[in-house]
């Protein structure tokens, strides 16, 4: 039996793993995929990139937090960590989550219902470091210890830590094995988020020390600040590939569509996720195809930040989320639109429409929706001729965390789907119950070292169990089915999480987004939409 | 308690399923409609009300996810309530002895003494069983479960001990020395006129015990009884939107104009939260 990991074992024995993950005390899947795909789930990093980065949570490398060279510059880390945590819990410097932290704070009774409900808690064996308590404990008991000083007492009411480079630098990595989907948090009953400490975590280390995924910061907001898009896509690059879109459209539907693009005065902004443009064309067309037979008054944004709805900053850092966000809504305020619309990503949704609403003024307000109810609208209204029968193929759907628990946005897709898709069926738990893809809070396209092998193993790991579930009574692969994800990050995970275990092949099980099934449904299209192959 | 009330507003972070929305049956929000903002906003805040009274009466969640668990923090809570129902209807009691006279007792000539005697007793009684029973219930839990017992801190153990003293110490006055609890009303009584006159010793061991543990209350966690309220309306269930012109609005600007602190590379520090957000550069 394995030895049980205790809190203050963070800040002991910084040159071993806290822990290591194996194979069999993953939760298991169902056949064909019961074996393990590869004899250690996680690879082990390379000698030189274990002398380079800290590793010592369990082995894993999200961020790649360079180990200090000396005693001082430990020192000098330590206290940097101290006076953000000061800052973190400072009205001046944290009014945008002082209040929902501070409650979150004290008042866990310690009950651990929360465990139950989270993913990767479940999905890993239930590992005591991935405990959704677990981070949030040992932050409490720092913040008692070393800023509120409570000396011989606050062993006695909050127990004993010890800090030193160990604990922090572990603090970090695990702020980045928790995908923020709050599911936790649902079931406290005094109103506790241990995602928000997650956040509030992640936030010290970027506004105070600087630290974060390089795939969230440097090539993500402040590349999207810089050229326009965290995919590094320009302006220039962006009209080339709505004309590519225009090309393509003509080819698959045999009708010329113009795509608006900076059309000064339209009712709608279209914003989709970068990543749609760069990976799955077919979604970005197939809203083109459907507002343009809807005969919608619409438009793309060519501007810098204009074509690109992603805003990482709500994963990590406030300041930045803040930039992107006001980039994002001046750039539609340019163009006199009457409101923007969200494509399918789920967390450009939160982002600008429930997150950046109290940081908005009258100069600087703007309606923004999510595409859900403006898609309900134009299904339900007629003005798409619509066979279901196009769809008639099992279908499920995954419930994008942004959207659901988040934003409440829950029934419109389900309509939709009624209505387009005769073989759809619910996942359990689905709705504001669901689980996340695993590529939550930034996870989806984080690639550092071996920080994918976690997630396709633990992260994703109860996401593939209820996609398989689902499908258990249609497993033979020669029937396709097709998980309806409308979210871009939510794709980039199940692509790569499907491809992992090799599902397409094994099991016939396809993953897109909701326009794409709307479009193969409208009947003055000829050929099918869809194209059943991996991508 | 009291910094957390008057803490700035705050981003939003609501959570659904948010109970005063009209689709709270499955989580559904207003930005669900078409151009939410064109249209107005369907909020019950009884529902709401309603919702988190169900809740602390209930337990519910506990019962659903942590049963185990539930069967101690039930009796342990609703002891609570009791008890200081209790103490309240022995202070009540006494107040109409000294006002008006009343008797307290089964064969009361006014009803009113007989239904206070009756729900004075059936109320203490309860309150000690199932306050006892919680204490025991979630200590063993507590020490059993390894789990629980990892994120136990001493002021935990000391809690249902001083808790099940709190509640034994009633139980067994009631029980060996005034299974009528009159001497309460008694107690209290002569402190209302200003008499002195002793009461039993156990009765008095448990009213000293209770009133400890009414000054004790405020520095344990237990204060999460209101901060609750604070958690789900001002942050779970908080989905206000921001509408140009709300006072929503003025709050936000005068956050908007506080100096940004943080030392981060990226960040313009010593500048306003509204320059930093309109910098193009990283922080420069």
């Amino acid at each position: 039996m394995t030895k049980r990991i205790k809190i203050k074992d963070i800040s002991q024995n910084p040159d071993q793993k806290m822990l290591n993950i194996t194979s069999e005390e993953l939760v298991p899947l169902p056949p064909p995929y019961d074996k393990p795909v590869k004899e250690t789930p996680i690879c082990s990093l390379t000698k030189e990139q274990e002398d380079k980065y800290e590793c010592s949570l369990d082995g894993v490398v999200a961020i790649g937090i360079p180990k200090p060279k000396s005693k001082e510059e430990e020192e000098k880390l330590v206290n940097s960590f101290l006076k953000g945590l000061k800052k973190l819990l400072s009205k001046e410097n944290n009014w945008t989550f002082l209040q929902p932290l501070m409650l979150s704070l004290e008042y866990c009774g310690k009950c651990l219902s929360c465990s139950q409900e989270c993913p990767i808690y479940l999905a890993s064996g239930k590992q005591e470091i991935y405990r959704p308590n677990y981070r949030a404990e040992v932050l409490r008991r720092i913040i008692k210890k070393y800023l509120k000083k409570g000396g011989i007492f606050s062993k006695f009411s909050d127990g004993d830590i010890e800090l030193n480079w160990a604990t922090i630098a572990r603090l970090a990595e695990l702020s980045y094995r928790c995908t923020i989907c709050r599911r936790c948090a649902q079931s406290c009953t005094r109103g506790v988020d241990n995602g928000l400490i997650t956040h509030e975590l992640r936030k010290l280390f970027s506004q105070e020390m600087g630290i974060s995924a390089k795939e969230i910061h440097e090539l993500g907001t402040v590349q999207q600040l810089k050229t326009g898009a965290s995919t590094g896509l320009t302006p220039k690059a962006f009209k080339g590939i709505v004309q590519f879109m225009e090309e393509e459209i003509e080819e698959k539907t045999g009708k010329k569509t113009k795509i608006p693009v900076d059309k000064q005065g339209a009712d709608i902004l279209l914003i989709h996720n970068s990543g749609e443009y760069m990976s799955w064309l077919e979604n970005p067309e197939a809203f083109a195809i459907i507002l343009e037979a809807a005969g919608m008054n619409w438009t793309l944004s060519s501007e810098l930040a204009g074509y690109e709805g992603t805003n990482y900053g709500v994963w990590y850092d406030d300041v930045q989320f803040s930039r992107i966000a006001l980039k994002q809504i001046e750039v539609a305020r340019k163009l006199g639109v009457k409101k923007i619309v969200v494509g399918e990503c789920g967390h450009s949704h939160k982002a600008i429409t429930v997150i950046a609403d109290r940081i908005l003024t009258k100069e600087t307000y703007i309606p923004r929706e999510s595409f859900l109810p403006v898609l309900e609208d134009i299904v339900s209204s007629g003005k798409l001729k619509l066979d279901p029968k196009r769809n008639d193929f099992p279908v499920t759907l995954h419930d994008p965390c942004n959207m659901v628990r988040l934003m409440g946005i829950v029934e419109p897709q389900r309509r939709i789907l009624r209505k387009i898709c005769p073989q759809f069926r619910e996942m359990e738990p689905h709705g504001v119950n669901n689980y996340c893809c695993g590529g939550g809070s930034g996870f989806a396209i984080m690639h550092s070292m071996n920080f994918p092998d976690w997630r396709v193993n633990v992260a994703g790991r109860m996401k593939l169990k209820q996609i398989l579930e689902v499908f258990k009574d249609v497993s033979d692969p020669a029937i396709k089915k097709y998980v309806c994800a409308p979210c871009s990050n939510c794709k980039g995970a199940l692509r790569d999480l499907l491809s992992y275990y090799n599902v397409w092949e094994k099991s016939g099980i396809l993953y897109g987004g909701l326009v794409e099934l709307v479009v193969n449904a409208m009947t003055d299209i000829k050929q099918p939409f869809i194209e059943w192959e991996w991508r | 308690m009291a910094k957390i009330v008057r803490m700035p507003i705050h981003l939003r972070w609501e959570l659904y399923p948010v109970p005063h929305e009209k689709g709270y049956k499955y989580g559904g929000s207003y930005l669900e409609e078409l151009e939410w903002w064109t249209k107005p906003r369907e909020k019950s805040r009884m529902r709401s009300i309603l919702f988190l009274i169900k809740k602390y009466l209930s337990f519910s969640e506990y019962f659903r996810r942590n049963r185990s668990y539930w069967f101690g923090l039930y009796p342990w809570h609703i002891g609570f309530y009791l008890i200081v129902f209790f103490h309240i209807l022995s202070f009540f009691g006494a107040l109409l002895i000294a006002t008006t006279g009343l008797a307290i007792i089964p064969e009361s000539t006014n009803i009113l003494g007989s239904i206070i005697y009756y729900l004075t007793v059936i109320v203490a009684v309860t309150s000690f069983i199932l306050g006892t029973v919680g204490s025991i219930g979630l200590l063993i839990k507590r020490t059993a479960d390894p789990d629980l017992r990892a994120y136990a801190t001493p002021i935990n153990y000391f809690n249902y001990l001083f808790f099940l003293v709190v509640f034994l110490s009633g139980f067994f006055a009631w029980l060996f020395v005034d299974p009528t609890l009159a001497s309460y009303r008694e107690f209290w009584v002569n402190l209302i006129t200003l008499k002195y006159a002793a009461v039993e010793p156990a009765t008095y061991t448990h009213i000293m015990l209770f009133s400890l543990f009414l000054i004790y209350l405020p520095f344990t966690r237990s204060t999460h009884y209101i901060t609750k309220i604070i958690a789900f309306f001002k942050v779970r269930w908080d989905d206000t939107p921001n509408l140009p012109g709300s006072s929503m609005e003025s709050k936000i600007k005068k956050v908007l104009s506080q100096p940004v602190g943080w030392s981060g590379p990226h960040i313009r520090s010593g500048k306003k939260w509204s320059e930093n957000a309109t910098s193009n550069t990283e922080g420069k």
